[in-house]
């Protein structure tokens, strides 16, 4: 089956896997700090600024948010499937799963587009057209860290589509065979995109429900 | 993992995001953050250690994966230290004149 050459640095494919899923975690670990910062931004903002930051939140389209997380959470599920499926030795299977796992993707930046225009038309948008008058300062803030974090989320989301059907086209030609590490790590990249939203989400959408 | 697994981690990731989405709506004061914080770790916590094999994983690649998340409880833990106790008191030379404000 593994028809693949070993890199020439390393001495047998375990030591290969390891160094390069240790590699992903490095990265993946300033990705943790990146949006870190962000969240940790937002929770201070909202001690300070207390009733009036939640309030905005609760302008956010809470259905749509939530729809979004379970596309996101099935996106994770399909991902997982690939690379169990490609391990096994399928060759038709992961691409399947892999261009489910990219269409879920598609249809997460879809709706929160669709958000965006939403806010876009209700003036919410900082720096474009937000309404300080009829929202507030506290408010802007609050929509200043969400479009910088949604923003960000998506661009992250967006660069793991291009990743994930460049994968599913490479498997589908058969130019990329079972035995290295390529699939797990883009998978690894994808369901980290997730992690950041699982936080996003509780702190996005469900602040200031039940005011 | 087995596709069994990757079905049960998905149904668990589903109810979770009912639960958090529905205890938002419950009144609880102060609590619905640590509450909807708390689900978002075991939402976390199960495509970390599922999804992304960390429960099967060495020793090293697990403590590369906490690593970034212990810098970021230090990063939230000391600027939370700041912030928390700011008061809204002036400083003295902002006091001493109040009509140039």
């Amino acid at each position: 089956m593994s028809e693949r050459a070993l890199g020439i640095q390393y001495a047998t494919l375990a030591q290969e896997r390891e160094a390069v899923t240790l590699g992903m975690w490095a990265f993946l670990a300033t990705e943790v700090l990146f949006f870190g910062a962000l969240i940790v931004a937002y929770l201070n903002y909202r001690i300070w600024f207390g009733n009036d930051f939640i309030a905005a939140a609760k302008m956010t389209k809470v259905v749509l948010g939530t729809a979004n997380t379970a596309v996101l959470l099935t996106s994770s599920a399909c991902m997982a499937m690939a690379v169990t499926t490609f391990d096994s030795g399928s060759r038709r299977a992961p691409v399947l799963w892999l261009s489910a796992t990219a269409l879920l993707g598609l249809a997460f930046v879809a709706i929160k587009a669709t958000e965006w225009w939403l806010e876009y038309q209700e003036h919410l948008v900082p720096a474009l057209n937000f309404d300080l008058g009829r929202y507030g300062g506290i408010a802007e803030i609050f929509f200043v860290f969400y479009f910088c974090a949604t923003g960000l989320h998506a661009l992250h989301l967006l660069i793991g589509i291009s990743l994930v059907s460049w994968l599913a086209v490479r498997i589908g030609r058969g130019t990329l065979v079972p035995g290295g590490s390529t699939t797990r790590l883009i998978g690894l990249y994808w369901h980290f995109v997730d992690i950041v939203w699982i936080f996003l989400f509780p702190l996005i959408y469900l602040a200031g429900r039940n005011g | 993992m087995s596709g069994g697994t990757v079905l049960r981690c998905w149904l668990a990731l589903m109810l979770l995001l009912a639960a958090t989405t529905a205890s938002a709506f419950v009144p609880l004061g102060d609590f619905n953050l640590p509450v909807s914080l708390t689900i978002a770790v075991i939402k976390a916590l199960i495509v970390l250690l599922f999804f992304m094999e960390l429960r099967a994983g060495r020793a090293l690649v697990r403590a590369f994966a906490a690593a970034g998340f212990f810098w970021l409880l230090i990063m939230i833990t000391l600027t939370g230290a700041d912030y928390l106790h700011r008061t809204d008191a002036r400083a003295p030379i902002d006091q001493a004149t109040p009509a140039s404000r």
